[in-house]
């Protein structure tokens, strides 16, 4: 049996829907695409900015000290989990710590390991000190209140395993003592470990070919907290000015501006995106409003008919928004589903395409996102049929059967 | 008097010079009657009717139905009239393609709230109209007489006061035709008061009125 002969007034529009299913198809796929982009957009830009808010927040330190040109090698662990191995003195664990306005110095050794199989790619291995550490010790001291041993490992939030489990690096097995919560930044990617595990970790890589041999003494970066009535800036300027920069052999790393460098660029992409939605918005309501012309001009007979049968010029004009509203409604709700179903699984590839701080956002940011996205590309529809029914909101029924006859 | 016209006029334009499509034409019909109007094409019919109909606005004069004037009536009211006591079969095809022809036929019904079920009153129209088997068939499979049945069927739908029909057996063959002319016959006999406009002066025969419709101008034969 075709159709169903109990009609109600909203099956009128789904009627005319299902029976152009090409010409509705093409018209939900067009809001679908909107609200895709609007809603994946956003979801996208949303995560980066929790990625970058993680990162100052995770950062903790204000300044770092790495051996000179590696600044940049800095940036990546930080953000992007790239690994490196680099050192320099330990004496300037001493010289630092005497600079006025300096409250904490900790030292880290970064090791890069080889392929280990928990994981995919190569990691960084972080040892750190625990009696100055004030970086790493504050998120670990709650799942952790006892001393890392030198077997054990607190492993970043992207690391496959859980508490309890072992892993090897460099042929050494270490047992997860703790696990931290992803963070969207490059500490997820990294394993913790004490100073003389990452010391005997150091030596491990070399007796398995690596090529970098850290000396006994020697640490990679070190951190620094400023006193709270000095400024990191001052303070950076100070010890700029008493080692004598560029000759040093170190580089002083504010981490505000790691953080700065990073919302800026976030800044040029979310505007660069919310152009984009902007302008496919005024583009879909301009299309969705010509294509609806059309087809309302082509149907101009049509409707001289349903007014010949009394409908009245208000349930007409609701009729229209009515399928409009349909078109529009299951177009942003497929658009936004579609978005979700392809970004949220796949957070670690966007995360490795934008090479900046990535953390999705919570559930009550979600459901706020879902709405704006659903509402913005829902409202497409109703602009349209607004912009383009005025022909069949005034003039003669007569007038519209006729001209439809042509 | 179910309806009554008061010297209504319509004026078109055609280039540079203006013409009256209808001139000053006064008709009115009491229930039960069936009335034809005849004319050569272009002689104004289909605009006395569409504006008989309420869906095109008189220059001058006045359409009473029922003894109201439609003029003053705003368009939810109109448009009520028209759902509900009135048919209209309007020229040249008129069936929805989207709906099937049972649901052509209860599209009115759904324009405005009702409680009573159409669906066995459709399928007797379509019966009267011996085109029932077509029931759930889409209009683009149909015949031209058959969309024109279906018309038919659907403007009797809500039984109405008064049927306005613009030539409704255009393109039916003899036989059909005079069963359409049988069932106006019917209705009007019932009570609803028929307007029709042919060119088939063989249907005319059995009315009680016939009005002739020159260049505009209406009068009795
Ligand atoms: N919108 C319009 N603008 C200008 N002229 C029009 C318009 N509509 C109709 N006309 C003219 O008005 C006249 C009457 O048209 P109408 O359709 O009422 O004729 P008719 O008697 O129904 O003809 P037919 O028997 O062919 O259906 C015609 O000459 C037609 O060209
Ligand atoms: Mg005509």
């Amino acid at each position: 049996m075709n159709g169903n002969p109990r009609l109600v007034f909203s099956d009128i529009a789904v009627c005319n829907l299902k029976r152009k299913p090409f010409r509705a198809g093409g018209l939900i796929f067009l809001v679908a695409l909107l609200s895709f982009v609007l809603f994946g957009g956003s979801l996208i830009a949303f995560s980066l900015f929790n990625g970058t808010d993680g990162l100052s927040k995770r950062l903790g330190a204000d300044i770092l000290i790495v051996p000179q040109g590696y600044d940049q090698k800095v940036e990546g662990i930080l953000l992007r989990g790239e690994p490196s191995a680099f050192y320099m003195d330990a004496e300037w664990l001493g010289r630092i710590a005497d600079v006025e306005g300096v409250r904490a110095v900790s030292p880290q050794l970064l090791i890069a390991s080889l392929n280990a199989d928990c994981c995919s790619m190569p990691i960084q291995l972080i040892g750190f000190d625990r009696e100055t550490d004030f970086v790493v010790e504050p998120w670990i001291r709650t799942a952790l209140p006892g001393a890392l041993s030198d077997g054990e490992i607190v492993v970043g939030g992207a690391i496959t395993g859980k508490v309890g489990d072992r892993l090897k690096f460099f042929e050494r097995e270490y047992r997860i003592a703790a696990k931290m919560d992803n963070t969207g930044t490059g500490f997820d990617a990294s394993v913790f470990m004490n100073m003389d595990a990452a010391r005997r970790a150091a030596d491990d890589f070399v007796a398995m070919g690596g090529s970098l041999t850290i000396p006994a003494d020697a640490v990679s970066s070190l951190i620094v907290m400023v006193d709270k009535d000095y400024t990191a800036d001052g303070v950076s300027r100070r010890m700029n000015e008493d080692f004598d920069y560029g000759n040093s052999g170190i580089v002083v790393v504010s981490a505000k501006k790691i953080v700065n460098n990073v919302s800026g660029n976030l800044r040029v992409l979310v505007t660069f995106v919310a152009l984009l939605a902007a302008l496919l918005w005024v583009l879909s309501v301009a299309v969705l409003a010509i294509v609806f012309s059309v087809m309302l001009n082509e149907r101009k007979r049509e409707f001289g008919i349903l007014r010949a049968l009394g409908i009245t010029r208000k349930r007409l004009v609701k009729l229209v928004f009515l399928e409009s509203g349909i078109v529009s409604l299951v177009g942003s709700v497929a658009g936004v589903f579609l978005a979700a179903l392809l970004i949220l699984p796949f957070r670690s590839y966007i995360h490795e395409a934008v090479r900046m701080p990535y953390m999705q956002p919570s559930i009550g940011q979600f459901i706020l996102l879902v709405a704006a996205s659903l509402l913005l590309s829902f409202a497409v529809g109703p602009l349209a049929s607004l912009l383009s029914s005025r022909r069949i909101r005034r003039g003669d029924a007569y007038a519209v059967i006729r001209e439809g006859e042509l | 008097m179910i309806l009554e016209a008061r010297a209504i006029s319509k004026e078109y334009r055609r280039g540079d010079t203006t013409f009256f499509a209808v001139d000053r034409a006064s008709l009115s019909i009491a229930k039960g009657e069936f009335v034809c109007i005849v004319g050569r094409s272009g002689s104004g019919k289909s605009t006395l009717l569409s504006m008989l109909a309420g869906l095109l606005t008189p220059d001058a004069g006045a359409v009473l139905f029922d003894g109201r004037d439609c003029a003053l009536l705003g368009d939810e009211a109109i448009s009520r009239l028209r759902n509900t006591r009135l048919g209209y079969i309007m020229q040249g095809y008129s069936v929805l393609p989207n709906f099937t022809v049972l649901q052509n036929v209860i599209l009115p019904h759904v324009l405005f709230k009702r409680e009573d079920d159409p669906y066995e009153k459709a399928l007797a129209l379509l019966d009267r109209v011996g085109i029932r088997p077509l029931a759930d068939q889409y209009p683009a499979r149909l015949s031209g007489g058959e969309l024109r049945r279906v018309s038919v069927a659907r403007a009797l739908l809500p039984s109405p006061d008064l049927l306005l029909a613009d030539e409704p057996t255009g393109d039916l063959d003899a036989e059909s035709a005079a069963a359409i002319m049988r069932l106006f016959a019917e209705i009007a006999a019932a009570g609803t008061a028929v307007l029709m406009v042919t060119h088939d002066t063989e249907a005319t025969k059995g009315v009680d009125r016939v009005l002739t419709m020159r260049s505009g101008r209406l009068a009795e034969d």
